[in-house]
């Protein structure tokens, strides 16, 4: 049951503004004598800089400020500080920001970029991860070792490495009836939020405010902060309306080149991204990866070891992707029963856009390269790969890969009700077939905060620093506050995304905001819950440990008729001591993984929280063509208890069709020198609505101790996890062997078909 | 070259001083201050500038200004009632129809300008009248329940 039922019916409090067109967008803001700017891109994968002269462009008509590197701090930062504002010395991918002009219009601002002069010698440009870590190779930065970096294990092109080795692989395979190697990869892809970016910045005195399309509004502080050396205090982050992010949009990006523009031009200054360089610049697309796994296995079908090599293209910069290869090793490991295991994971400099967190980073590809070859280990002993699953799946009790032992999770349900939704055992047409996989992703406990208000007439504000980027925050946590307070979801308003008004929160990232900032406001709502009860104490002449708060009103325990309503008790209130309750509380730990060698994990082998998926589809192959259509997909969660039902069930629905696009057609294509030769929705195909299929969303509510309120667990990013990979045994049915190449276009599919490629 | 152009929108008549070559989209929002239609693509494929132009969608970044002049132009401000919400605007949100939102001032120009000309489509017809616009949240089920809502609500 979820916690709500009528928050069925609960309409998003941003939805008006959003369905009228009266919501504010960054791009949607003007303010008076506000200048447009540009950026200049290196336009070269790898290469020395030897000119760069902007005298020209600061005299052009119209231009008021013209930036390089030479003209902010010196200040490197990402999760390996490998970077800075402008390119210096050397550009390595070529959405590199060379310069930046702040200009009356874009006429005036694209003049002041041609203006400027800027030269190079090309370099070699590092594109082949095999290559890429070969002796002798091009470096992509030579002084990779200068660069901070806590925590990170790294090696010249090797930006960051994980292992994970438990129990002795060698004597595993040895006691194998069989092993299995499989070799899959996957092609790097985008985010692409249908609102390309947008900053504006304007100073006032030593202050400046920055409006932008940021999922992490305090990341975004921190780094302008940091890049330019100012205190938190005199940098405010304000998120407007935002037009969707799915991790693209998460990170420290353009806001400290806009402000530098402001201050320098001494007007407010808005960029707004075309959506060629959305494609192109952030450092934030989904990495390609080469998967190398070897499982042995019995007869029996019980897992006795598995070898994984994980390469993944890390790009040219470190951006927040020094945990990759970790996440890249536990989901090449799986769900999974497996004692015996050593995993090797790299994520590699190459002269392309730099990888970042996008929705559930490393997962759908490499959980489409373990299921896949998961179906080609139940092919080896003649198990149906359903069967497969139930016998190897990690269960209530039992222990996981990383020697975590897991309580209360619904993995095995998942499986059973993805299977029967979707009818598996149906008759199918020759053409027609379906496949299943099984996905998992953790939680992210993180500090939080939040304060709540409930003014003299008994209306609330949630004043929080969760970020909303269409995921849902403004109805769950007006929903937890409610059930705290036994009010309804609609007394509450909320006041967020501004970095000055509310405590710090890491933004809409790793699907935390239930966990962290539920966690959080729900301990503020409860403070008031403690001031209402005694209020009402007072009033009805009862101890407050017997006043329950329900439907609006404080009532004492079985004797609903003497009550107060808590409007009322808030009028007394403002009189007084206010009702103010302000709630951060302590993130759950992260449990211990026993029995597991890591290297650079980052901590992170013991997951938090684990959710756990199963999906299901059904599609059909034309065979003249390649071409496939998936026709219905089942896909069963355990994110525990569901808050909101009709954000949760959208999220999943989204997550889903986004896999589809990353199973058939999303593709970011690279030439031989690292540039994108598809940077529009022309060439690089989402979804629409005539490719959708129906999409059954089934919930296995297990309370969840430890994580979220109410036993909940996070949900954004776990549907973007198994869909490619039952996609692809669906083909492999079908076809015969797996695809192996990530997405299947029709292309790959029939080149198969004809006995070419594939694994 | 700026030259005078006449527009109809929302059924006020205004009168811009714009580049020959200005798009519509970019007067509606930056001339007359209409800022609900959103640039997405600037290239005919993400539908987010969808306006209607004498009843027919048409994506306003690919259409020049000048072209519209004489024509009446509806944006989704002109959509919204003067109280409340338009009965597709309701049923969006009822549904669940919006994440982000925006792709949603797009999807409802495009659903109103299918149920004017067929105000019973099958689940077949509503994909293809919105198959224009693209929405990277939802996974359209509930864009599409929405629509079926509103049709059959009348
Ligand atoms: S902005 Fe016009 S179709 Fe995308
Ligand atoms: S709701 Fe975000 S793009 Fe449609």
């Amino acid at each position: 049951m979820p916690l709500l039922t009528e928050s069925k019916h609960f309409i998003r409090p941003d939805g008006p503004d959003k369905v009228t067109g009266s919501g504010r967008y960054v791009a949607d803001i003007s303010l008076t004598g506000m200048l447009t700017a540009k950026f200049l891109y290196a336009g070269v994968s790898h290469a020395r800089i030897t000119r760069l002269d902007i005298s020209a462009a600061r005299q052009v008509p119209g231009v008021f400020a013209v930036l390089t590197q030479e003209d902010v701090p010196e200040r490197r930062f990402g999760s390996v500080a490998d970077r800075t504002l402008f390119a210096k010395d050397v550009v390595r991918f070529e959405g590199e920001v060379i310069a930046a002009v702040a200009a009356v219009d874009a006429e005036a601002a694209q003049q002041g970029l041609d203006a400027v002069v800027f030269e190079y010698e090309p370099l070699p440009a590092v594109t082949d991860l095999e290559a890429a870590i070969a002796d002798g190779a091009q470096l992509v930065h030579e002084g990779w070792a200068d660069y901070e970096a806590a925590d990170v294990e790294r090696d010249g092109n090797i930006a960051s490495f994980t292992s994970m080795i438990r129990g002795d692989v060698e004597a595993g395979m040895a006691e194998a009836d069989h092993v299995v190697s499989s070799r899959y990869v996957s092609d790097a892809s985008q985010p692409a939020p249908i609102e390309p970016r947008g900053v504006l910045a304007q100073w006032e005195g030593d202050r400046v405010t920055i409006w932008s399309s940021t999922q992490v509004p305090f990341q975004a502080r921190d780094g302008v902060c940091e890049t330019l050396d100012l205190p938190t205090n005199r940098v405010r982050v304000i998120v407007p309306h935002m037009g969707g992010g799915f991790g693209g949009k998460c990170g420290f990006h353009y806001e400290a080149h806009v402000a530098a523009l402001a201050r320098a031009a001494r007007r407010p200054v808005r960029l707004v991204f075309s959506r060629q360089e959305e494609f192109i610049a952030p450092d934030r697309r989904r990495e390609g990866m080469i998967i190398e796994i070897t499982t042995g296995l019995r007869n029996d079908g019980t897992l006795t070891a598995r070898r994984a090599r994980v390469l993944l293209d890390n790009g040219a910069y470190s951006s927040d992707a020094s945990f990759f290869p970790h996440m890249a090793a536990m989901q090449t490991l799986g769900p999974y029963k497996i004692d015996n295991i050593h995993v090797e994971a790299s994520s590699i400099y190459t002269n392309r856009q730099p990888s970042g967190s996008v929705r559930a980073p490393t997962a759908p590809q490499a959980c489409w390269a373990l299921e896949s070859h998961t179906d080609e280990l139940a092919a080896a002993i003649g198990m149906d790969p359903v069967a497969f699953r139930q016998q190897n799946c990690v269960d209530t009790g039992e222990t996981g890969v990383a020697g975590q032992v897991y309580d209360e999770i619904g993995l095995q349900d998942c499986i059973r009700e993805a299977v029967s939704a979707i009818d598996y055992s149906q008759e199918l047409d020759e053409n027609e077939a379906i496949g299943v996989a099984v996905g998992w992703w953790p939680s992210f406990p993180g500090p939080s905060g939040a304060f709540v208000k409930i003014d003299s007439d008994g209306k609330g504000v949630i004043t929080t620093g969760a970020q909303e980027c269409g995921t849902g925050s403004v109805m769950t946590l007006p929903i937890l506050a409610a059930v705290e307070l036994g009010m309804e979801p609609e007394d509450f308003e909320l006041v967020y995304q501004d970095t000055s008004a509310a405590p710090y929160d890491e933004g809409a990232t790793g699907s935390q905001t239930i966990l962290n900032n539920g966690r959080a406001t729900v301990e503020a709502a409860q403070q008031i819950a403690v001031q209402l009860k005694s209020l009402a104490a007072e009033k009805l002449e009862a101890s407050p440990d017997d006043i329950v708060l329900a439907d609006g009103k404080a009532h004492v325990a079985g004797s609903p008729e003497l009550a107060v309503s808590i409007a009322d008790l808030a009028g007394v209130a403002a009189e007084g001591e206010m009702l103010l309750g302000k709630g951060s509380g302590t993130p759950p730990e992260y449990p211990s993984a026993v029995g597991v060698d890591c290297i650079g994990d980052r901590g992170l082998s013991g997951w938090v929280g684990p959710q756990f998926s199963c999906h299901a589809v059904k599609i059909r192959l034309d065979r003249e063509t390649g071409v496939v259509r998936v026709l219905d997909v089942s896909a069963a969660h355990d994110s525990g208890v569901i808050i909101n039902p009709i954000g949760a069930s959208g999220q999943v629905e989204g997550g889903v069709l986004m896999g589809i696009g990353q199973a058939l057609t999303e593709r970011t294509v690279y030439s031989e020198d690292g540039a994108q030769e598809n940077p529009a929705f022309l060439d690089y195909k989402l979804q629409t609505i005539a490719d959708a299929p129906p999409i059954r969303v089934h919930f296995v509510e297990i309370f969840t101790p430890g994580v979220g309120p109410h036993g909940s667990k996070p949900i954004a990013e776990a549907p973007n996890v198994a869909t490619a990979a039952a996609i692809s045994n669906a083909i492999t049915k079908l076809v015969g062997r797996p695809v192996a190449q990530l997405p299947m276009t029709a292309e790959r599919v029939w080149g198969l078909m004809q006995g070419r490629g594939g694994g | 070259m700026t030259e005078p152009v006449m527009l109809t929108v929302n059924g006020i008549d205004y009168r811009v001083n714009v580049d020959m070559g200005r798009n519509l989209l970019s007067v509606l929002r930056n001339e007359l201050g209409l800022t609900g239609t959103k640039e997405g693509c600037d290239d005919s494929e993400c539908g987010a500038c969808m306006v209607l132009l004498d009843g027919q969608p048409v994506n306003s970044c690919s259409y020049l200004a000048l072209q519209a002049q004489g024509r009446s132009v509806t944006t989704v401000e002109g959509l919204t009632p003067a109280d409340g919400l338009h009965p597709l605007q309701r049923s969006l949100l009822e549904q669940g129809g919006v994440q982000c939102g925006f792709c949603t001032p797009g999807i409802i120009m495009s659903a109103r300008a299918l149920l004017d000309r067929n105000p019973s489509p099958s689940e077949e017809e509503i994909r293809i009248g919105l198959s224009g616009n693209l929405c990277r949240c939802t996974g359209y089920a509930k864009i599409l329940a929405a629509v079926a809502q509103t049709a059959s609500d009348g």
